[in-house]
């Protein structure tokens, strides 16, 4: 969620909250005998209000999972959850006059404060990670998809090598499904397909570098670019990291004949693919990952609330 | 010494040292084969006319010149040298030059190791030519599904040719092109695939070389099973239908076609099923029917009380009518007869044939046949129906069944044909022309002069039209569906382009019967007026909507005309899916959107028909029950079969298959009916039930919008709605 300009009702609705409780709690603290105490009228009503706040703020999981529901916008339920979740800290604050208490109000109180400060901070997160997310990763695809993709450009990048310098091995990949499709071109994978209705195509012209030729793009390949494709955690290779990349590309262009090219033009997209796949990973773990913190205190902090409630209105 | 000639009329001729006599006439090379001496030739053959074009069974006669021995006859007196130092010495430079010019190892030589050229090379030693190799390829040419031809591997020894002239008086090979650019041609340079060549493969087999070879078709033999006998060559020969069919062809595609036997009752193919083969009754009947609910999605609720969520139901047109509905009375599958929208039920007999679409372009079956008593079917793969379609006795014999059973029933399933009268439909049975199409081929071309109404009996035919920014698909359509009224009820040209998409077979009505047929029947004109009318105005306002919008961006995002389109800011969305799970929640649990698609700066276009300049969602449904509305929305009409090619062919993933439990008769225990899961395909439907579609409203980052495209776009590219 983008924190702008079309939140400023709610942002304005806030600071009013907050302004009238700030005022009513200074008046009601200047004039207490023995200070401000939650256990007053006006200690318990911001205790009542602070709860109210927080249970509707823990309610938005619960809206979430009825998305049909018309219960209102799911976007209203957000923004009082952000902007109502953040008063609630300094209105408990009022409420027990800015003492921690005993062992379970101190803990409430800490547990207020990491609930806050981490949906804060997964607030910034999600207003920063999807713009540089979206700018930096143009080649983004679905989250549970990447493993897949990043197989296919596995297998891409092996079709470009065998296109070039023939069989590569270990890999199973442009023949057998050429065969399977059947036919004498499965015996010529390198023929000039041919297009629409113009059967009769002039062969292409086919490049297969040799032995010789392709040794520094096959050794560049077995190095560099499968590892990475395979194992894209290592930080440790060329391909990892774009300044690298080019300067290795740069450099493996250098040794090679002018017609291969191409097949290096396809390998390095094929890195640069891959490298956003990895971005995405770790920006999509920023943006979600926060929240294993911040649901389980949250909900800790509600129990715990409530048992406060009742014990401290009940003894 | 050699005498003219001897007592009993035979000539005595010397070859190499050994006196031999032989008949008048014989020739040199000949009179050595039968007197067990070899002589190396390439473009010689037994059973064809010699040519003597490859010079490669030259001899010695003690002429000026070697000779050919292949077109050289025997003289009384003739002594013949056949492997004198001069002799091999031009037999190894032709070899060197022909090797020359072949790609070594052809496809022959990779295959079996038996191309005579390169086994000849061999045998004279020859590793590497000599001489420089060709620098322009001649190319290849795939296009037949039987024979793959290799232009750079013929010698040019005209075995093919003569093959093809000579022994099975096909004439369809020829030479074309001179000098170094000659080569063998198809008719008139066709590409052999659409050439009127009926594959009997004795081209084939007459080749040296791996120029022509038999490209061995994926799974040339049907699965064998216990009620399947594979026949021999001879066995088919002997059958009727298969009269005329070369033996060569048949040996080669041994196991392509299978003898059936099923029991009453047996299911002989299922709708929804992909398959690639064809079915050709010849004893016992057999029922065709669909079986999945002839009904359409309909989704409902959700507009009273928040906790109600959307139901979606299957309904069919009477109860729930949608605009632009077909009222069609017929439904068309893949089988010589259509089924009719109240009774999806029909008989099949001897003699028929189908599943022809399944097997010529491998579309999903759009019946489920079921034997009705003790049924023999040969089952055949796409070669064989091929050939056996280009056979003119098994043509005539599925021509006349189809005029004679089915064309009445395809005339009259377009309602505006309904009233035509018994004697006129007579008159057509008799005048109207089949015709076939190959892929890509173009049937009639915008601008043409207009001659002929056409109704597609098989395949799937494309209409585009030229506009401003380039051509656009106005509809694909499938058997059952017309073309070419426009053209003959307006100006008389054709006003857009008809391509064939696949296998394409049609009913032509000329123009004489079609103006005859407006002018006897005044309601037939009207109809046929109206819906021109309607396709003109659809038309041009098509035409009218391009102009106004900036086509680059809209059409190749194939977001033109889009009523409405679920827009996801990528500045605002985490990526947390509520919409994904939203629409899930609406829709019985089967999401409708994903959240993928195509970027258009920071906004990700998501799901919902955006009703593509190119609609591939439609091309190969089996029953045609998926076609455009005039606002190019799609919509599916009540016989889909669920099997889901659609979703499987529309770029953006936005079909959906739904499940539905219905009740269906059960096939073991007749009288009786049994649950099962069928599936309807669905497309978005905005939530059109609610205020707001659910992806929208359970968007928690205000990410999600539906917009109004043309408004939408023109301001983010900073263009003002031009409407």
């Amino acid at each position: 969620m983008r924190i702008d300009s079309t939140q400023r009702t709610w942002a304005i609705a806030s600071a009013v909250i907050f302004a009238v409780s700030l005022s009513a709690y200074i008046v009601y603290a200047h004039n207490s005998i023995q200070g401000a105490r939650g256990g007053s009228a006006i200690g318990l009503a911001f205790g009542v209000l602070g709860f109210a706040f927080m249970l509707f703020a823990a309610l938005l999981g619960a809206r979430k999972r009825a998305p049909v529901w018309r219960l209102g916008r799911a976007q209203a339920w957000m923004r009082g959850h952000l902007w109502l979740g953040a008063l609630s800290l300094p209105i408990i604050l009022f409420h027990g006059g800015f003492h921690f208490g005993g062992t379970l109000t101190r803990v409430l109180m800490w547990l207020l404060i990491f609930t806050v400060f981490s949906g804060l901070f997964g607030a910034v997160l999600q207003h920063y990670i999807p713009r540089v997310m979206t700018a930096d990763v143009p080649l983004e695809t679905i989250y549970d998809e990447i493993g897949n993709v990043r197989n296919l450009l596995l297998e891409e990048a092996d079709r470009a090598m065998e296109g070039l310098c023939g069989a590569i091995g270990g890999s199973k990949t442009s023949e057998e499904e050429i065969q399977r499709a059947g036919g004498f071109t499965a015996m010529r994978p390198m023929a000039a397909p041919t297009k629409g209705s113009a059967a009769v195509a002039p062969a292409a012209e086919i490049l297969l570098l040799s032995e010789e030729e392709s040794s520094p793009l096959r050794h560049f390949y077995f190095n560099e670019v499968r590892p990475f494709l395979e194992r894209p955690a290592e930080h440790r290779l060329l391909v990892s990291d774009l300044h690298r990349s080019q300067l290795g590309f740069s450099g493996l262009r250098t040794l090679l004949p002018e017609g291969a090219r191409a097949t290096v033009d396809d390998l390095e997209d094929v890195c640069e693919e891959a490298r956003q796949l990895k971005k995405q990973q770790r920006l999509y773990r920023w943006l979600h990952l926060w929240l294993l913190v911040h649901i389980p205190i949250s909900l800790a902090l509600i129990v715990l609330g409530a048992v406060h409630a009742v014990m401290a209105l009940k003894y | 010494m050699a005498t003219v000639s001897s007592p009993t009329g035979l000539i005595n001729i010397t070859i190499d040292g050994r006196a031999v006599s032989v008949a008048p006439g014989t020739s040199v090379f000949d009179a050595a084969r039968i007197s067990g001496i070899p002589i190396p030739t390439l473009c010689h053959l037994q059973n064809e006319t010699p040519v003597g074009v490859c010079r490669l069974c030259v001899v010695d006669t003690g002429a000026r010149v070697l000779t050919a021995s292949c077109v050289r006859p025997v003289e009384p007196g003739m002594k013949v040298e056949t492997q004198s130092g001069k002799v091999l010495a031009a037999r190894k430079t032709l070899l060197e030059l022909l090797m020359a010019d072949h790609p070594s190892p052809c496809a022959r030589q990779q295959k079996s190791g038996d191309c005579e050229l390169e086994t000849l090379a061999k045998s004279a030693g020859i590793e590497q030519s000599r001489f420089a190799k060709r620098t322009v390829a001649r190319g290849l040419d795939d296009s037949s599904l039987a024979i793959a031809v290799d232009h750079d591997a013929c010698i040019l020894c005209d075995r093919c040719i003569r093959g093809c002239d000579e022994i099975k008086n096909n004439f369809v090979l020829g030479r074309m092109g001179k000098g170094y650019s000659t080569g063998i041609a198809f008719d008139l340079n066709a590409p052999m695939g659409n050439s009127t060549c009926i594959s009997c493969g004795e081209c084939m087999v007459s080749c040296p070389t791996g120029a022509l070879t038999n490209k061995g078709v994926a799974g040339t033999s049907i699965a064998a099973s216990e009620d399947g006998y594979t026949f021999q060559a001879e066995e088919l020969l002997r059958i009727p239908v298969f009269k005329g069919v070369s033996g060569t062809f048949l040996e080669l595609n041994r196991g392509a076609i299978v003898k059936r036997r099923y029991r009453k009752g047996e299911v002989i193919c299922r709708e929804g099923e992909f398959g690639s083969t064809a079915f050709y009754l010849v004893e016992g009947a057999a029922k065709v029917s669909i079986s999945s609910p002839i009904a359409h999605v309909k989704t409902h609720g959700g507009a009273k009380g928040f906790f109600k969520r959307l139901t979606s139901t299957l309904v069919d047109r009477r109860e729930d009518v949608r605009e632009e509905e077909t009222r069609d009375r017929t439904i068309p599958i893949d089988a010589s007869v259509d089924l009719s929208y109240g009774n999806p039920v029909a008989s099949l007999g001897p003699g028929d044939l189908f599943g022809e679409m399944t097997c010529l372009n491998f579309y999903p079956r759009s019946a489920t046949v079921r034997a009705e008593s003790d049924v023999v079917a040969y089952e055949m793969l796409r070669n064989v129906l091929d050939i056996m379609m280009k056979n003119k006795t098994f043509r005539a014999q599925i021509d006349a069944n189809y005029r004679e059973r089915a064309l009445e029933n395809h005339l009259r399933g377009v309602p505006m044909f309904a009233d035509l009268s018994p004697d006129f439909i007579d008159h057509l049975k008799q005048s109207v022309e089949l015709q076939r199409f190959a892929p890509g081929e173009v049937i009639a071309r915008q601008g043409d002069p207009a001659d002929s109404f056409y109704l597609i009996r098989i395949g799937f035919v494309k209409i585009s039209e030229n506009y401003p920014g380039g051509a656009m698909v106005l509809a694909y359509l499938s058997r059952g569906d017309y073309f070419g009224e426009i053209g003959l009820l307006g100006g008389g040209v054709r006003t857009a382009m008809c391509t064939a998409l696949d296998h394409v077979e049609v009913v032509r009505i000329a123009g004489d019967d079609f103006r005859q047929m407006v002018e006897r029947f005044p309601a037939v004109r009207k109809g046929l007026e109206a819906v021109a009318d309607e396709r003109r105005l659809a038309n041009e306002q098509r035409l009218k909507t391009v102009d106004s919008v900036p086509l680059d961006q809209f059409l190749s995002q194939g977001l033109m005309e889009a009523q409405s389109l679920l827009v996801l800011d990528l500045q605002k969305c985490t990526r947390c899916d509520a919409c994904v799970n939203a629409c899930a929640d609406a829709h019985d649990g089967v999401t409708r959107l994903v959240r993928d698609g195509l970027r258009f700066e920071q906004y990700l276009i998501a799901t919902s028909c955006r009703q593509c300049r190119d609609p591939l969602c439609m091309v190969g449904c089996p029953v045609g029950s998926i076609r455009r509305r005039n606002s190019l929305e799609v919509i599916i009409e009540d016989w889909c079969i669920g099997c889901g090619l659609c979703a499987r062919n529309c770029p953006y993933g936005n079909i959906n298959l739904h499940p539905f439990q219905v009740m269906n008769e059960d096939p073991d225990h007749p009288g009786r009916t049994k649950a099962v899961v069928k599936q309807k395909a669905t497309s978005c439907d905005l939530c059109t039930n609610l205020a707001e579609p659910s992806c929208v409203y359970a968007c928690p980052h205000d990410a999600a919008h539906r917009v109004d495209p043309k408004k939408f776009f023109a301001d983010a590219i900073g263009q003002l709605p031009t409407y």
